[in-house]
């Protein structure tokens, strides 16, 4: 792995506040700062209800921040509009979800090539960069089968084929081996280090420790606040502290 | 970008082919009715025209007043207008033909065989003024009214009915006990507009009616008179000549009634005409009541299709898909079903209604209308129906959508 020096992600003062019908409000960040740097590999950990789905949800330009600001590879996020969200969505983010995501009465080659189309790609180049994009994660040949012909983590590499497609500055993985057995779980993470080794930035919110020994910097969210931030191998309860 | 578009939503249509068929059927039946409605009503439009345009359109057609007695409107009054009034009408200004009939019904006797026949005492002129020709034979001469020669020019269904395959020129046939000749055939003329049989008929002069037929204590008087102006557009002022002539010779003084009534055949042509178009209005209207259904159905599929789906449209947002690119998508979906369904259900309705035509015995035009109108139905209907769908898929919170179970 290679931590170059650019900064991929930049997180500032960021909060979000939900807004409840009859007036009552709940703050669900509190002044969250971090950067990521491009080629890192990134566990994002906190129990449920601490707000890292939250977190997750405004890295991956799903939900903007109510104050601070997010700058994803050089863009200020925070100020963008709704079709300018999705435009940065389709070019410099990659998504790997929980459940796969995957359009079960497509093909794999259509259902790996879907961002392509909301960049205007033809289609014949769409199927070519597909089946690249398959060998990739060791799926060769199958991109005429329906995704329903293959097992469940068959179907997350396909997931993951999918979220490299665009040649993301960052791949988000949520949960990704939460709909999985500890084997095949193991082999996926095994897929994202071999990835990471390549260069590319890796984002991943967890709750479960052994997927999160995959990754090399970890940053846990408690109650809305970020208590831990640095190396994954030196974290201990003890380091806990309101940073 | 449409074309990826369309063949997105085609893709997705394509993947639930009962239930797109079952919401395409809703459509197709819609326009199908409607176009069968209006070929109905073309079709009797079309036969109206035709109808009219063999009676011989130029027609100024003058019959007796109606009877007004204390405000109350009751038929018609004695015949008014004579045999002498119709040949002074003759030598009006731009016209170019007059003729008149007395009618007589009566049973026609030849042989073994005997068939009701309508009859009717005219002038030479009336096969002109009416558009009919001589099939075999001659017509009677304006010496054989002078001289009240019993001949008759008869129809194909007299013809058919009497003689069947001899040749019935020269032959006797007999009406009320009395021997007429038959001197010539007229060619078929078909149904008349209300069903009635034009052929059913027996020319002779109106003298030799009056003298072996009908007697009369009015013998000049006829029941109704034609006037056949030179073209369509002096018919009005031929009309006023007309009038005037005819209360001259009348003696009527100003201030009172005509004693006869003139209608135009143009006038007629276009009453008729004006209330065929109202009734294929009509029926297009009630079979446009199973497209408002047929409409219901596509939002109804469109709306569960989007509930279906929302975690497939929070993916696609998620990677990429801008907002208008969903609502297209779901769009492009709806108006591909209503499309597909209005082509089907207008070939279904051209091919309906040609065999009801054939079956009916009616001439169907197939008109350029019901592309026209199944084209501007399944856009429309495709769009209404898909947009509350589209938009609420549009809509959806990616976050939400993703989430969705």
């Amino acid at each position: 792995m290679t931590v170059k020096n650019t900064t991929v992600i930049d997180v500032k003062h960021v909060f979000k506040t939900y807004f409840m019908d009859g007036g009552n409000s709940q703050q669900v960040l509190k002044d969250i700062n971090f950067q990521v740097k491009s080629g890192e590999f990134v566990a994002i950990m906190g129990p449920s209800g601490s707000g890292k789905s939250t977190l997750m949800n405004i890295l991956g330009c799903l939900d903007k921040p109510t104050s601070g600001t997010y700058i994803l590879d050089g863009q200020d996020i925070s100020a963008k509009t709704d079709m300018e969200l999705a435009k940065v969505r389709g070019q410099t983010i990659g998504f790997v979800f929980q459940n796969f995501n995957l359009m079960m009465k497509r093909t794999i080659a259509d259902n790996v090539s879907l961002p392509l189309i909301y960049q205007n790609i033809e289609e014949k180049e769409r199927y070519k960069r597909a089946v690249k994009m398959l060998e990739r994660v060791n799926l060769q040949g199958y991109q005429d089968r329906l995704p329903s012909q293959i097992s469940g983590g068959m179907q997350q590499r396909v997931a993951i084929a999918r979220a490299l497609i665009n040649n993301p500055a960052i791949i988000f993985a949520d949960e990704p081996t939460g709909n999985l057995d500890s084997k095949t779980s193991d082999e996926i993470m095994d897929l994202f280090t071999d990835l990471n080794k390549q260069g590319i930035t890796i984002v991943l919110v967890t709750h479960e420790d052994d997927v999160a020994d995959f990754a090399t910097r970890m940053i846990k969210i408690s109650d809305g606040h970020k208590v831990y931030d640095g190396l994954r191998k030196e974290y201990s309860k003890e380091k806990e502290t309101k940073c | 970008m449409l074309k990826a578009i369309l063949k997105e939503a085609w893709i997705s249509i394509a993947a639930y082919k009962l239930r797109t068929f079952l919401t395409m059927l809703g459509i197709m039946i819609g326009v199908a009715a409607v176009v069968m409605m209006v070929s109905a009503g073309q079709a009797v439009q079309t036969k109206i025209t035709q109808t009219f345009a063999s009676m011989g359109s130029n027609l100024i057609i003058i019959g007796p007043a109606e009877i007004v007695s204390g405000g109350v409107r009751g038929g018609r009054g004695l015949p008014s207008v004579t045999v002498a009034d119709t040949e002074a009408l003759k030598n009006l200004k731009d016209v170019d033909a007059t003729s008149y009939i007395m009618p007589a019904a009566v049973q026609a006797v030849y042989g073994s065989s005997n068939y009701g026949v309508s009859v009717r005492g005219t002038n030479p002129e009336f096969l002109e003024i009416n558009n009919w020709e001589i099939e075999e034979g001659v017509m009677f001469t304006d010496k054989d009214v002078k001289a009240a020669k019993p001949y008759a020019v008869i129809g194909q269904t007299v013809v058919d009915e009497l003689f069947g395959l001899q040749n019935p020129i020269g032959k006797t046939l007999r009406l009320k006990g009395k021997p007429f000749m038959v001197i010539g055939t007229l060619k078929e003329k078909g149904d008349g507009l209300m069903g009635d049989d034009q052929d059913n008929v027996i020319l002779m002069p109106w003298t030799t009616v009056r003298q072996r037929l009908e007697g009369s204590e009015r013998p000049q008087f006829t029941n109704i008179a034609f006037v056949k102006a030179s073209t369509e557009e002096k018919m009005e002022s031929v009309a006023k000549r007309v009038e005037y002539m005819l209360r001259t010779r009348h003696r009527l003084k100003e201030g009172v009634k005509n004693d006869f009534t003139i209608r135009l055949m143009t006038e007629m042509v276009e009453k008729v005409r004006s209330v065929g178009f109202i009734l294929s209005a009509l029926l297009a209207a009630i079979a446009s009541i199973s497209l408002v259904v047929g409409s219901i159905g596509i939002m109804n599929m469109m709306l569960v299709s989007v509930t279906e789906r929302t975690r497939e449209i929070g993916t696609r947002k998620a990677l990429g898909a801008p907002n208008n690119w969903i609502m297209t998508q779901f769009l492009a979906e709806s108006i591909l079903i209503s499309f597909i369904g209005s082509f089907i259900g207008m070939i279904f309705g051209v091919i309906f209604s040609q065999i009801g035509g054939m079956a009916l015995g009616y001439e169907v035009p197939i008109s350029i209308w019901s592309v026209i109108v199944s084209v501007t139905v399944a856009v429309v209907v495709g769009i209404v129906s898909g947009l509350m769908p589209a938009l609420k898929a549009m809509r959806l919170n990616p976050i939400d959508a993703l989430r969705y179970q």
